[in-house]
This record gives structure tokens, sequence and C-alpha cells, in this order.
């Protein structure tokens, strides 16, 4: 591969720089295998996206440098924003107050999950502050990969909104826990009014940034249609800002995207109409940051023991999410088989979880290197796995719009005899 | 081994069904169905959470029932046997607020209204249920193309042979029922420029449209038996006339309503059947004739097409005359009748409407025109059935 781009630079000298033209090449690439893998298997192009991607970083494609900085770190930030902007303009706090159970819900898989893996890894003689780390990564489920499976599938119902709930609602957990515990790891032991403190910090920068995103888009909409065209680049353009300051203040960016869809759905009950609108550029964004991930994810090393703590952590975390939620069913208002299916759905990890990584590799270099060596293969193989299994469950809790289909057209042919 | 039968086929080996027999009920009691919307709160279009508010409703100690309907996005209400309209009110309200109680515990919204404005029919899932698998599997896209939601009312009557009288008489107020009612602007999208294009979706079904006309019970049941002969019909619940006896309450059931936008609307149109029934039965104002259904379907289309601003086609005299005018003489007429049966103020709030000529869909249009979102649209019609305004 690298002596490809070798020739490739002696030979080709684009105006926007070589990495572009790879870049523009792995993305098309990425787009028509996602089609071809969606249309011949049934499974989300998510899992087109991811296998391009971790194919060109297996292979040695150099666009993925880790840790991620400049314009790569940039985009994600972008693309995680825009998710859970969105993500979080889906959460009315008014269902919580109806009903707290959800919360429960939420509450008591993101503790299951945290306990499980790192007690896990400690069994398996993994060091506790990189344990501590990879439990507190394992708690976000990726709203990214689960949006995408579920606008591939068009599913709607009650596992769908529970399951896009409960991973808005782990990763803002997860968000805000990383960000407290990244910053106060390299101090050794804490006290609680240290660490509690950093917590506080990166809450309230992400609030007040995610509350001005939110507060602009509200005197937006007072005279510009949710339907518009140029809406949607008004919410892209100033997304793009708050995530360019967010960080940079002390916040989380993806965090202030979050609250800031929080409380923008708050302040403006009429319905969202956006997604349908964001249209292409969102979805390029999204694919890109799909395919940055599993290209990133894939140059991690790969050895005998790395696979099987990977082992250990993803079946700890699967095992966690599904207990969780369905321990906390009982006046949920769904059932214990659509409980089961909600914590499947909660399995993907994807764009969320290497930010978090990445966030542990830029302010504690000396776990980096163990972390990310667990972390990265797994993030890997939930970006994929994950959209799989949670078509799986989307379709077995019959929320698909393929739920109907095989007893029609069958049903319809044994009437004609 | 051969080819299992189709199921008609099947079918026609069993000897052919038999009329129940029209039970007894108290003459001009009143039972009402809504069928409801269920929609997210997110982008307010139809979500399939009819199997989880069933599971919910269950829960409560209710007048009437709850039961699923043909779409999983769909929920059907009734009371039950009520003697007025303040009754049907009564108890259709404590079923809505019920209804909305599990419904902001599983987030979503409850919606009243004929359509839902932009909701995609093939996205739709049959309800998981035998009669309506088959309903599916013999109607095709049809059955899903069937969510539209209506409003069905049984109205008691003394006996088979009255009830069959009262049914053709109903008939000249088909139009009436349609224009006070309607609230089904759009679909998919779209303003169809009809005031109720839920009764177009009814008209592809092959049973559907007028009764036949036979004023007595033994004739009704001669009819029935050279239908079920031919294997086309098993029962009665397989017609979908505007209007269609029901035996086994000992009622005759209007069912061209659209599901009005709010309960109160609901009980007033139930009000507004029952005393017509009582003019009917007190005055036997007029004899229903064969040549009344010449200008039935002219004037059920002009109704769903205009609304309050139809013309109406008199059937005795065949006099052109605005329906507006027409439906604000027969609630005048019939008003001693409201009087004594307490539904006088249902009377008195469609008598203003159609002085104003103001329906549900007029209002769904204002909304639309105001917000230009129909989304927002299904928005506030889910606080108007709430009773928020």
């Amino acid at each position: 591969m690298n002596e490809i781009m070798a020739i490739w630079a002696d030979w080709l000298r684009p105006s926007a720089g070589l990495p572009t033209v790879q870049w523009s090449i792995l993305l098309a690439v990425a787009a028509a295998v996602g089609h071809l893998v969606q249309r011949h298997t049934g499974v989300p192009k998510v899992v087109g996206y991811s296998i391009t991607g971790a194919l060109a970083g297996l292979a040695g494609f150099s666009g993925g440098a880790w840790p991620l900085d400049g314009i790569a770190l940039f985009l994600l930030e972008l693309g995680v924003s825009v998710v859970l902007f969105e993500a979080g303009g889906r959460l009315a706090l008014r269902w919580l107050r109806h009903n707290p159970m959800v919360l429960v819900q939420s509450l008591a898989e993101t503790a299951l999950t945290a306990l499980l893996v790192y007690h896990a890894l400690r069994m398996f003689d993994v060091w506790w502050r990189v344990a501590e780390a990879l439990a507190l990564v394992a708690v976000a489920a990726s709203p990214a990969v689960l949006s995408r499976v579920v606008m591939d599938t068009r599913a709607s119902g009650p596992v769908t909104e529970r399951a896009l709930a409960l991973t808005t609602l782990s990763t803002l957990y997860a968000l805000t826990l990383v960000n407290a515990r990244a910053g106060v790891m390299h101090r050794g032991t804490a006290e609680l009014g240290e660490t509690l403190f950093p917590v506080l910090v990166v809450l309230g920068v992400s609030f007040v940034v995610g509350a001005v995103l939110a507060l602009v888009l509200r005197m937006a909409l007072r005279f510009m249609s949710p339907t518009s065209e140029n809406t949607s680049m008004l919410l892209i353009a100033t997304i793009a800002a708050a995530t360019a300051v967010g960080s940079h203040f002390g916040g989380s960016a993806p965090l202030a995207a979050l609250l800031g869809g929080l409380i923008l759905k708050q302040l403006n009950p009429r319905p969202w109409a956006w997604p349908r609108q964001l249209g292409t550029a969102s979805s390029l964004l999204t694919m890109l940051m799909f395919v940055l991930v599993s290209v990133v994810a894939a140059k991690a090393p790969w050895n005998h023991a790395v696979i099987g703590l990977v082992a250990v952590m993803v079946l700890a975390r699967a095992f966690a999410k599904i207990a969780g939620v369905s321990a906390a069913t009982w006046g949920s208002g769904t059932n214990l088989t659509q409980a089961f299916w909600t914590g499947c759905t909660l399995s993907p990890m994807s764009s969320i979880a290497l930010l978090l990584v990445s966030q542990y590799a830029a302010t504690a270099p000396v776990l980096a290197a163990p972390i990310t060596s667990i972390a990265l293969p797994a993030i890997l193989l939930m970006e994929v796995l994950g959209a799989m299994l949670a078509t799986f469950a989307l379709h077995r809790a019959r929320e698909t719009s393929l739920a109907d289909a095989p007893e029609g057209p069958v049903a319809m042919r044994e009437a004609r005899g | 081994m051969g080819k299992p039968l189709p199921p008609a086929a099947a079918d026609s080996l069993l000897p052919p069904p038999e009329l129940e027999r029209f039970r007894e009920s108290r003459a001009l009691s009143l039972g009402v169905e809504l069928e409801l919307q269920l929609v997210n709160t997110h982008d307010y279009d139809l979500a399939p959470y009819s199997a989880e508010m069933l599971r919910l409703m269950s829960k409560f100690e209710l007048p009437g029932a709850v039961v699923p309907e043909m779409t999983s996005s769909m929920i059907e209400i009734s009371t039950g046997v009520c003697d007025s309209a303040v009754q049907v009110q009564d108890e259709l309200s404590a079923i809505r607020d019920a209804l909305v109680k599990c419904a902001d515990r599983l987030n979503i919204a409850v919606v009243g209204g004929g359509t839902h404005p932009f909701q995609q029919w093939h996205e739709r899932r049959i309800y998981d249920k035998q009669r309506f698998r088959e309903l599916h599997e013999l109607y095709g896209y049809l059955s899903k193309q069937f969510t539209v939601f209506g409003q069905h009312v049984h109205v008691g009557c003394p006996d088979a042979d009255a009830a069959l009288l009262m049914l053709h008489r109903m008939s000249r107020f088909i139009p009436h029922f349609i224009a006070l009612s309607a609230s089904s602007p759009f679909v998919q999208g779209q303003d169809t420029q009809f005031d109720s294009a839920r009764l177009n979706s009814v008209s592809a079904f092959p049973m559907s449209g007028r009764a036949p006309f036979c004023l007595t019970w033994d004739d009704f049941g001669r009819f029935f038996a050279k239908t079920t002969r031919t294997g086309v019909v098993k029962s009665m619940k397989d017609f979908y006339w505007d209007i269609r006896p029901k035996p086994e309450y000992g009622t005759i059931e209007i069912r061209v309503f659209d599901t009005p936008l709010t309960i109160a609307r609901a009980a007033a149109l139930a009000g507004f059947v029952q005393s017509l029934g009582a003019w009917f039965l007190e005055e036997q104002p007029f004899v229903p004739v064969e040549d009344d259904y010449m200008v039935y379907t002219y004037n059920r289309f002009q109704a769903c097409r205009f609304g309050l601003d139809a013309v109406y086609v008199d059937p005795s005299t065949g006099l052109h005359v605005p329906l507006r005018e027409h439906i604000v003489e027969t609630l005048q007429r019939i008003a001693p009748f409201a009087r004594a049966h307490g539904a006088a103020w249902g009377v008195q709030l469609l008598t203003e409407d159609a002085q104003r000529g103001i329906n549900d869909a007029q209002w769904l249009r204002n909304v639309q025109a105001k917000e230009r979102l129909l989304a927002e649209v299904v928005r506030q019609a889910s606080l108007r059935l709430g009773g928020a305004h």
C-alpha cells in the first residue's frame, strides 16, 4: 500500500493535496461497498463502510494517524456532534418525567456495564487504571451506528425509540465521566473535590456552549422554516462553530452538541423535520466518520492476548447492557422480550468510543498504549458486529420495514394456489 | 400431493352462514366507537404502538373497551351502552384521559382526524391478529391504505324491521354526517381538496357503499342468504356499508363519520344521530323509497368534496339547496328531541359550526396555512384531542 502511495505522490500533484485524493477515492469505494453490502446481504450500509475502512487501515492506508489530531479530529468531532445534536433533540425530558423507569433502565445498564467490564478485565490482570478507563469507554453505546441502522431499516416502535434514548443517555454519561476522569488521571490519587471539580467544569462549559447553540437555533426558527434547506445549512454551520469552540474552552464539543439538541427540544416542542433536509451532506459526513473510525481502529496491534481481552470486554459489556435494561423493565411500559432486544441494540461501539479513547491518549500518555491496544480492536469489532446485531434485534422486535414483508408475498402466493 | 385449495374454494365446501337474530336493545340507546391515531413525538408520523397501548390500558378500570385495529398505529376505543350524548362524552373522556396517560409513558401522542396527513401507507404494519392477516391476504395493499380513522355510532332500535326503516331514513342525512365530521383533507402529504378524503379509501372495498333497499328483516335475510351462497361474504362483518344493521347489538351502525379532533364533537355527533332517531320514531316524518338512492352517491360525493359548502339534492323534491342550510334546518327541526334526550348542547355546537361554515377539516387547513408544516398540524391536533384547546 505504501509503495502505491509513493508512486502516486511522484506522479500526481493535485491542487488540494494527495491525502484529499486518497480520502475521496476511499469514500467513493466505501459508498459503493455500503450499497452493495446492503443490497445483496441486507445488512446495514454502515457495515460496508466499516469493512472498507478496516481493510484500508489493515493495508496501511496513511490517512488516519493515531492519536487523532488536526483536521481528522475536527471532522470526527463534527460528525459526532451532528449525530449527537439530533440524538439530544430526540430525547424529550417530558418522557423521563412521565416514565422515570426509562432513566432507571439507563442508569442500571450504565452502572452494570462499567462494573462488569472493570471486574472482568481485572480478573485477567489488567491494571486497574486501564480497566477503569476501558469500563468508562464501554458505557457509551453508539447513537451514530444505531441511527444509521434505524434509517436503513426504516425501523420505528417502542424498542427503536427506547434504544435511541438509552444510547443518547449512555453517551451523555460517558462523555461527562471520561472528560472529567481524563482530566485528573495524571494527578495520581485525587480527592473527591478534585474529581468533582473537573466534572462540573466540563458539564458547565459544555452546557453554556450547548445553550448558546440552542438559543441561536431557536431564534433562527422564529423566522425560518424547519423544512428549509437554508435552515439545515445554518444548523450544520452553527454546530461546526460550536464544535470548534467547545473543546477550546475546556468543555466537550460532542457533549455541548448533545446538550444543545436536548435544550432546543425543550424550548421548541415543534416537530423536527431537519433529518430529512440534512440529507446527503449529513450522510457523507457520517460515512466519513465510520470510515475514519475503522481506518484508525484497524491499525491497532493485534495479538492473541489482546484478542482474549477484547472478547472479555465485549462479552461483559453485551451481557451488562442486556441485563441492566432487563432488570429495570418492570413498570417501564415494555415487556422483557422487548427489553432483551433493546439491550442488544446497545451493543454498537464506534466514533464516540474512539473520541473517548483519543481523549485518554491525549491526556494520559502512560495509559494510552494499553488502553488503545484493547479499545481500538473492540471498537472495530463492535462497529461491524454491533450494527448487525442491532439490525437483527430490531427485525426480531418486528420494528423494521421488513417485518411484514416475508409473510405478505408468501401468503399471497398461497392464496392464489 | 396437490396444491392446497385457495381459501375461497375451501370455504365454499362449508354450509352458508345464517343471519344472526336481531337482538333486543333499548330504543335510542347509543354506543360510539372512535378509531384513533398513534404518533411519535419526534416527527409526529404514525408509530406502531397499539400492542403496548393495549397492554398499559388493560390496567385501567374503564367503561367500554379498547381494541386493536387493522394496522399497528391505530387503536379503537368504544363506549358501553349509553343513554345520552353526555354519557358518551363522559365515557369517551375517561378512556381518552387513560390513553393520554399511557401515551405519555410511551413517549407517543394520540390524535383524532380521519387521516394522518403525511403517513406513507406502505410503511404501515398489519396488527398481528388472525382476522387482520386474512384481510391483508385478501385485500393486499388496500388493507394498509385502510389506515384511516372513523367514528362509528350505534343507535338502538326497537326491533329488526324498525332498524331497517331507521337505516334507510338515516341515509338521507349521510351528507350531513360527512360534512359535520369531515377531518381528512390531507393524504400522503397533500391537500386532496376533499374535506373527507377518508371515504375514498373506504370506497375501494368491494362491499362498501349503501345497504340494499330492504325494509323488513325477512327481506334482508333473503338478501343475506343469496350473498353468502356465492361465498363472497361470510358474515355481516364483511359489509363495509355506510350504515349497516348490527343484529348482535340490536342497533344500526353509522360509519361515515371521520374521527373528529375532539371528544366533545364526537359526542355532539352521537347526540345528533340520537335526536334524528327520536324524531323518526316519534313522528314517522317520511317513508323512505328506493328512489331516494338516485341522488345518494351525488350527495355523498358533494359532502366529501366540499364539506359544509356542498350542494344537497333533496331526494324527495329534487331541489338543490346549500347543504349548510339544510343542516341548520334539520338541526332546528330536531332541537326539541335533542332537548328531551340531553343533546341540546351538542346540537347547538353543530348548528353554530354549520352556520359559520367551520368543521375540523377547515381547522386543519387553517393550522397548515399558518404553520406550513403538516407535522406541526398533527402535534396541535394531538393537543386538541387531549383537551388543551
